[in-house]
C-alpha cells in the first residue's frame, strides 16, 4: 500500500483561481519524490496541503490509508514529518531544545519530554553530523547548520515519511551537497520516503545518479506535466516548456551521470 | 542525562522553590513594628496548631492579619504577572510582549473605576476589575480569529485595538469622575498596590490566580513547541488552536486575578521573565518555574520597599520599574545579553 495516495486534487485560496488542479501521484516506501517548478508554480501551496495545513477543494489525500482530514495534529506528526525552509526563532533554545521538540506527538499530555527522548534526539543530531552541537544557541548557527538540525528534528520524528520544502535553499554548495547526501542515506539506508519540493533540477539527477529510486513530479501551472524517473521527465523539451528555458543534458565522464545546463531564457 | 546534569538540575530547582519562602519571611519580619524570626516562626505555630508559644498578642496580630496575607498576595501577584508575560512571549513570539498584551489590564483598570464611579467597595472593584479584564481578552480574542484560526498577528492587532478601547473608556471614567474623591481614587488604583489587602479579596482573587499558574506550569513544554509559530507547532503533533487558546485562558486567569487586586502594576510582566531567561536560558521547561519565582521574590521585595521606606505607602507601580530598572541594566552587562 502507498504511503501517501493523493487523488484528484484541486486546490484555490479564493474559490475562483485554482491554484492547481488534477493533482494524481502516490509516494511509496522508500522513494524519494521531488516535486519541480518555477517559483509559483503551486509547489508551496500542494506541500501545505499535504501536511494537512490547507484543506483541498476537490479530490483527496490518504496517509497510510486514511483520509488526511480524519487525522489529529499527533497521528499526523507521527506518519508524517516537515522540513521548513529559511528559519528563525525569536529565543535562543538550544540545539537539542529544539531537536528534542520533533518527539512531541509522542510526549504525554503534561510531562516534559524525558531521558529516552533526549537520547533520540541526540542520536537524530548525531545522524546529520551535528554531535556535540547539543547545547548550542540555535540563534548563532549559520544556515547550513540550522537546516541541519531541522533535518534533525524530523528524523527525530521518526515517522515514515519526510515532506521537505526546498531543502537547500540559500546553502552554499558544501551544505547543499551535504543535505543532499543525508536525504539520500535516510532513504537507501533507513527506508524512509521523502517528498521534496524544489526548484534545483540537478538534485533529481544528482539523487538518481547515486542510485536512490527517486520520481519527479514537474509541475506547470497547478498541473503535472509529466510524472517519471528524472531522465525521463527533465527532458530538454519539457524544461522548455515548464521553465520556459532553453537547456542541454550533459553526461559526464562514462555517461551514466547527468547534469542540467541552462542556457538562456527563451523569449 | 549526565549525573553532574542532574545535580545542575537538583540545586536549581532548590534554589527556586527556596528564593521566595526566603523573601517572604524576611517580608513578613521587615516593617515599621520590626518582628524576629522566633518571634514570625512562634506566631506561625500558634496559628496552626493553637498552642500559646507566648508571642505577644500585638505581634501576633501583626503578624497573622496584616503581613502574611499581604506577603501572600505579593507572592502570588508577582508570580502571576510574570509567568503570564512569560507565556505571552513564547506564544506571541514576541520578546516585546507583556502580560497586559490582550488588553487585560486595560479592561481592569475600566472595571475599577467603574466600580469606584458606581459603588465604593473594594469587593465590587475587585470583582469588577476581574470581570472587564476577562472580558477584555475574550473581546481581543473574537476579534483576533480570522476564517477558523487565531493568527498572532491578528490576535495581538485584536489586543491592541481592544486596549485602546478600554483605555479610552477609561479616560471617559475619569473625566466625569468627581476631582476630589472620585478622581484621585481611581488614579491610585491605577498606580498600583497591596496596601488594602484584606483576606477575603485574598481568598477571592487567589483561586484564579492559582490555577493560572499550575496550568502554565503543567503547559511549559508546549509553549516551546508553540514559540516555533503555528505551521510547524501543527506539524510537530499540537493542536494548535486549542493549545493557544487554553495558554491564553490560563494567563488571562493569573493576570486578571493579579491586578483585580493589586492594581495595574506595569513592567514585572515585560522584564522579569527576560532578567529570567538572560540567567537561566530559553527553555520554558525552566523559564515558567523561574518566571514564577523570580516574579514572586521581586513582587515582596518591591512591596516590602513600598510600605517601610516612607510614612505613607509608595504604590507599587512607581517602585517597580525604578527598583527593577537598575537590576535589568546591572543584569544586562553581567550576562551580555546571552540567551536572545
Amino acid at each position: 500500500m502507498a504511503l501517501i495516495e493523493v487523488k484528484n486534487a484541486a486546490f484555490s485560496y479564493d474559490g475562483k483561481r485554482m491554484v492547481f488542479q488534477d493533482i494524481d501521484f502516490q509516494v511509496e516506501q522508500g522513494e524519494i519524490f521531488c516535486v519541480i517548478g518555477p517559483n509559483g508554480c503551486g509547489k508551496s501551496t500542494l506541500i501545505d496541503c499535504l501536511l494537512g495545513l490547507n484543506q483541498l477543494k476537490a479530490g483527496e489525500i490518504l496517509l497510510g490509508g486514511r483520509p488526511l482530514r480524519q487525522l489529529k495534529p499527533r497521528e499526523l506528526a507521527e506518519e508524517m514529518a516537515y522540513v521548513p525552509q529559511g528559519h528563525k526563532t525569536t529565543f535562543a533554545f538550544t540545539v537539542l531544545d529544539i531537536v528534542t521538540m520533533g518527539r512531541t506527538y509522542a510526549a504525554r499530555m503534561f510531562a516534559p519530554p524525558g531521558d529516552e527522548e533526549k537520547r533520540i534526539a541526540r542520536s537524530a543530531l548525531e545522524q546529520v553530523g551535528l554531535a556535540g552541537f547539543e547545547e548550542r544557541e540555535y540563534t548563532k548557527l549559520s544556515g547550513g547548520e540550522l537546516q541541519l538540525v531541522l533535518i534533525a528534528r524530523a528524523i527525530a520524528q521518526r515517522s515514515r515519511l519526510l515532506v521537505m520544502d526546498e531543502p537547500t535553499a540559500h546553502l552554499d554548495f558544501t551544505h547543499e551537497l551535504n543535505v543532499m547526501e543525508i536525504i539520500a542515506s535516510l532513504t537507501r539506508d533507513q527506508g524512509i520516503s521523502i517528498i521534496m519540493a524544489t526548484h534545483f533540477l540537478n538534485q533529481a539527477y544528482y539523487l538518481e545518479n547515486v542510485g536512490v529510486p527517486t520520481r519527479v513530479a514537474l509541475i506547470k501551472d497547478g498541473s503535472f506535466v509529466q510524472v517519471g524517473p528524472p531522465s525521463q521527465v527533465l527532458s530538454q523539451e519539457n524544461l522548455e516548456q515548464s521553465f520556459n528555458i532553453i537547456t542541454e543534458i550533459i553526461e559526464s565522464g562514462t555517461g551514466e551521470r547527468k547534469y542540467i545546463l541552462p542556457l538562456r531564457n527563451k523569449r | 542525562m549526565t549525573e553532574q546534569h542532574k545535580e545542575h538540575n537538583l540545586i536549581k530547582a532548590a534554589v527556586l522553590v527556596l528564593l521566595p519562602i526566603f523573601f517572604f519571611l524576611a517580608a513578613v519580619c521587615v516593617g515599621r513594628y520590626s518582628v524576629s524570626a522566633g518571634d514570625v516562626c512562634k506566631s506561625f505555630w500558634t496559628a496552626a496548631f493553637g498552642t500559646d508559644l507566648g508571642v505577644n498578642d500585638q505581634v501576633f496580630s501583626v503578624v497573622m492579619n496584616l503581613r502574611v496575607p499581604r506577603a501572600l498576595q505579593g507572592l502570588l501577584v508577582g508570580a502571576s504577572l510574570a509567568v503570564s508575560g512569560a507565556c505571552f512571549q513564547s506564544l506571541f513570539r514576541n520578546p516585546l510582549v507583556s502580560s497586559g498584551m490582550l488588553g487585560v489590564s486595560n479592561g481592569a483598570g475600566f472595571g475599577a473605576a467603574l466600580s469606584i464611579l458606581l459603588f465604593n467597595s473594594m469587593t465590587m472593584t475587585a470583582v469588577f476589575s476581574f470581570g472587564f479584564g476577562t472580558l477584555a481578552v475574550v473581546l481581543a480574542y473574537l476579534t483576533g480569529k480570522v476564517s477558523g484560526g487565531t493568527p498572532t498577528i491578528t490576535l495581538v492587532l485584536g489586543g491592541t485595538i481592544i486596549q485602546s478601547i478600554f483605555s479610552a473608556l477609561l479616560s471617559l471614567l475619569k473625566y466625569i469622575a468627581d476631582p476630589y474623591s472620585q478622581l484621585p481614587a481611581i488614579t491610585f488604583w491605577l498606580m498600583g498596590s497591596l496596601a488594602s489587602t484584606k483576606s477575603e479579596e485574598l481568598l477571592f482573587s487567589a483561586i484564579p490566580m492559582v490555577v493560572g499558574i499550575i496550568g502554565m506550569i503543567l503547559f511549559r513544554w508546549r509553549l516551546n513547541v508553540l514559540s516555533m509559530g503555528d505551521r510547524e507547532a501543527r506539524t510537530l503533533g499540537l493542536n494548535v488552536g486549542l493549545n493557544k487558546g487554553i495558554v491564553i485562558g490560563l494567563a488571562t486567569l493569573a493576570t486578571a486575578g493579579a491586578v483585580c487586586v493589586s492594581g495595574v502594576i506595569g513592567w514585572v510582566g515585560l522584564v522579569v521573565p527576560h532578567m529570567c531567561r538572560m540567567v537561566i536560558g530559553s527553555d520554558n521547561k525552566w523559564l515558567i518555574p523561574a518566571s514564577i519565582s523570580i516574579g514572586a521574590c521581586f513582587m515582596v521585595f518591591v512591596d516590602t520597599i513600598c510600605r517601610t521606606i516612607t510614612g505613607a505607602e509608595i504604590p507599587l507601580g512607581i517602585v517597580t520599574a525604578i527598583v527593577g530598572g537598575p537590576f535589568f541594566i546591572y543584569l544586562l552587562k553581567k550576562t551580555k545579553g546571552k540567551n536572545w
